[in-house]
C-alpha cells in the first residue's frame, strides 16, 4: 500500500466503501444464518435432520418440534432425478449443436438456449403447473402406477398432478439449457490439436464424439454438479409443482416439500411460533452448506481440467 | 465387416443424439409458445387495461389488469439499478485496478459464493435485516434483495470487461502521464463500455424475473399502486406465482398475461446485452 502514489491511494480509498459493502453483506448474511440457526440446532441436535416430525404448536414452545428429514430428502430426490433426466439430454443437445446442426440452426439454437437458461424460473413453474403436470399425471404417472406399482417409487396413486415427480421433471427441463451451455463451453475449450488428431485418424462421428466427451469428462461432471446445485436451490418453480406437503415416502407420485419450498411456504407463518423461524434458518443453512460443498467440488474440477487440457501447450 | 459395424454404430448414435436433442428442445419451445398463446389470449380479452388496471375480483367476468404489479416491477428495477450498479461497478474497478490487495481477493471469493446462494436465502436475510427492523414490507427491502442477486452477475461481467483491456492500452495510458483515476475515466471505461453495459443489463434481466427474493420482502397487494419506497409494493413475478396457485380461472389467465409481459421485459434487455458482448468478441 505504501508503494502507491498519493492519487493511487486516494482512488483506492474512495473505492473501498463499495467493496467493503460487498464483504459486509456477505459476512452479515453468514452470521445471520448461523445465529438464527443456533437455537434449533442446540435444542434438537441431530434430530433436526434425522427426524421427519414437524410439530408447530402456537402458544406452547415446549411441544414444538421441527425435523427436516422429509424436505431434505425431497430436495435430494427431486434434484437427483432432475439431473438424471437432464444430463443425457444436455449432452445430446450440446453434441447436436456442435457436430450435427448446420450453421444457421446452430445460431438459432445457441440463442434459444442462452435465453432459456436465463428465463425467470417462475415461468417454468407456471408452465409446469398448468401444462405439464396434468399431462404427466395422465400419460406418465398413472401408467407407471398401474403397471409398476410393485416398485416402491411408483407405489402411490397420483391423486394430484403436482408431485415430487412433477417437480423433478420441471427442474430437469429448467437445468437442461444451463448445463448444455456449460458443456458447449467445455467442448469448445478442447484444443484444436486433439480434434485434428481425432479427425486425422479417420474416426467416425461416434468415435470422434466419444473421444471429445472423454477429454471433457471432468468439465461435464462439473456441469452436472452445477446443474444439480441449481435444481437443489430452486424455489418458485418447485413450489408451484411439488404440491407442498409433508410426507416421508419413497413414492414419487405424492406431493412433497424441498427445503426451499418449505421455506417459501412456512416462513411467512414462522413468527407465530417460537422455534419455527430458527428451524427454517437451520434448514436454509444446511441447504447452503450442501450447495457450497458441491459447487466447490465443481469449481476445483473445472480449474484442474483447464490446467490439464491447456497445460501442455 | 469391421467397417460395416462402425458405420452402423455411427448411424445408431446419430439417431439417438438427434432424438434426445429434439426431446430436450421440445419443452423449451413448448414453454415459450404456451406463454405466448395463453398470454395473448388473456391480453386480447383484457385489452389495454391489462397494463394499467388492478385485477378484478376472482369470479368476475372481466379480467382487469396487472397494473400495480407492472408498476411495482418497473420501480423495483429502477431502485435495484440505483443500489446495485454502483456497488458492482466500483467493486469491479477496485478488483481490476488493485488485484493484489487482500480486499480484491476477498471480493472475488465472496462474489463467487454469492452467485451460488439460493435466492430464497437472500429473501430471508433481507427480511431479518431490513423488514423486521422497519416493521413492514417495503419496495426498498425488495430492491436491496434484488440488488444482492444482481451484484455477482453484474460484477463478473464488468470485472472481465475491465480486465480484458489489452496491456498495451493500459501502458499507453500511464506512459502519457495519466494518473490511474484519469486513465480509468478517460480510457479504460471507454474501451470496456460495451462489456460494462452488458453486465448491467444481464444483472437487470436477472433481477426483473426473480421471485424468491421478493417472497418475504415486498409483501405487496395486487391492488395497491405505488405509495412510497418504504411501503409494500407488488411485482410481476410474485403475481404470477401467487395467482397461478389460486383456484380461479381469471387469475390463471392474468398470470399467463403477466408471464408474457415479464418475457417482454426480460427478452429485450437480455438480447441487447448479448449483442453488446458479441460485438466485443469480434
Amino acid at each position: 500500500m505504501s508503494r502507491m502514489s498519493r492519487e493511487d491511494r486516494m482512488l483506492f480509498y474512495s473505492l473501498l466503501p463499495f467493496a467493503s459493502i460487498v464483504i459486509a453483506i456477505f459476512i452479515t448474511l453468514f452470521i445471520s444464518l448461523v445465529e438464527n440457526s443456533i437455537p434449533v440446532l442446540i435444542r434438537e441436535g441431530i434430530n433436526f435432520i434425522v427426524s421427519s416430525e414437524w410439530r408447530a404448536v402456537e402458544q406452547d414452545p415446549k411441544s414444538e418440534f421441527y425435523g427436516i428429514l422429509s424436505p431434505l430428502i425431497g430436495t435430494l430426490i427431486t434434484s437427483i432425478i432432475a439431473l438424471v433426466i437432464a444430463l443425457p439430454l444436455s449432452i445430446s443437445l450440446a453434441l447436436f449443436m456442435l457436430e450435427y446442426a448446420p450453421n444457421s440452426i446452430r445460431f438459432v439454437l445457441s440463442n434459444l438456449i442462452e435465453v432459456m437458461a436465463g428465463l425467470p424460473t417462475v415461468i417454468y413453474g407456471l408452465w409446469g403447473l398448468f401444462i405439464l403436470a396434468p399431462l404427466l399425471r395422465d400419460y406418465v404417472m398413472y401408467p407407471l402406477y398401474r403397471y409398476l406399482w410393485l416398485i416402491p417409487l411408483f407405489s402411490a396413486e397420483p391423486v394430484t398432478p403436482t408431485t415430487l415427480f412433477t417437480a423433478s421433471v420441471v427442474l430437469a427441463i429448467m437445468i437442461v439449457p444451463f448445463m448444455t451451455r456449460l458443456i458447449v463451453e467445455a467442448y469448445r475449450a478442447i484444443p484444436v490439436k486433439y480434434k485434428e488428431a481425432a479427425l486425422a485418424l479417420g474416426f467416425t462421428k461416434l468415435e470422434y464424439c466419444k473421444t471429445m466427451l472423454s477429454l471433457a469428462r471432468p468439465a461435464i461432471i462439473a456441469a452436472a454438479l452445477l446443474g444439480w446445485g441449481r435444481a437443489a436451490g430452486e424455489t418458485v418453480a418447485v413450489c408451484m409443482t411439488i404440491g407442498n406437503s409433508f410426507s416421508l415416502t419413497l413414492s414419487l407420485f405424492k406431493p412433497g416439500y424441498t427445503i426451499s419450498s418449505l421455506i417459501a411456504n412456512q416462513f411467512p407463518n414462522a413468527e407465530f411460533y417460537h422455534y419455527m423461524y430458527s428451524a427454517l434458518y437451520g434448514a436454509a443453512f444446511i441447504l447452503l452448506l450442501i450447495g457450497l460443498v458441491v459447487n466447490s467440488i465443481a469449481m476445483i474440477l473445472l480449474v484442474r481440467w483447464r490446467e490439464l487440457i491447456h497445460g501442455d501447450r | 465387416m469391421e467397417i460395416d459395424k462402425r458405420i452402423v454404430l455411427d448411424k445408431v448414435f446419430t439417431a439417438i443424439i438427434v432424438m434426445l436433442a429434439i426431446l430436450a428442445l421440445t419443452p423449451l419451445i413448448w414453454i415459450v409458445s404456451s406463454v405466448v398463446i395463453n398470454g395473448v389470449k388473456a391480453i386480447v380479452k383484457a385489452g389495454i387495461d391489462i397494463l394499467f388496471k388492478p385485477p378484478t375480483s376472482p369470479l368476475s367476468q372481466s379480467l382487469g389488469g396487472v397494473g400495480p404489479a407492472l408498476l411495482g416491477t418497473l420501480i423495483l428495477m429502477a431502485l435495484t439499478t440505483a443500489i446495485g450498479m454502483p456497488i458492482a461497478f466500483f467493486t469491479a474497478v477496485l478488483a481490476t485496478e488493485y488485484p493484489h490487495t487482500i480486499l480484491a481477493k476477498a471480493v472475488n471469493i465472496v462474489i463467487r459464493t454469492l452467485l451460488e446462494i439460493p435466492t430464497v436465502l437472500i429473501g430471508m436475510f433481507v427480511y431479518s435485516l431490513v423488514v423486521v427492523p422497519m416493521g413492514r414490507f417495503s419496495a426498498i427491502a425488495g430492491a436491496i434483495a434484488l440488488a444482492i442477486v444482481l451484484l455477482p452477475y453484474t460484477y463478473t461481467y464488468i470485472e472481465s470487461a475491465l480486465s480484458s483491456i489489452p496491456r498495451e492500452y493500459r501502458e499507453a495510458a500511464f506512459s502519457i502521464g495519466l494518473t490511474r483515476i484519469r486513465a480509468l475515466m478517460k480510457v479504460f471505461v471507454g474501451i470496456a463500455r460495451r462489456g460494462i453495459l452488458a453486465g448491467m443489463l444481464i444483472g437487470l434481466a436477472k433481477a426483473c424475473g426473480e421471485t424468491a427474493p421478493l417472497l418475504f420482502t415486498i409483501g405487496g397487494s395486487t391492488r395497491v399502486y405505488f405509495t412510497g419506497i418504504d411501503q409494500p409494493i407488488d411485482a410481476i413475478p410474485l403475481l404470477i406465482y401467487r395467482y397461478a396457485l389460486t383456484p380461479y380461472e381469471n387469475y390463471h389467465a392474468l398470470s399467463w398475461a403477466a408471464a408474457l409481459i415479464l418475457i417482454s421485459i426480460y427478452l429485450p434487455i437480455f438480447v441487447i446485452a448479448k449483442v453488446l458482448i458479441r460485438e466485443v468478441e469480434m
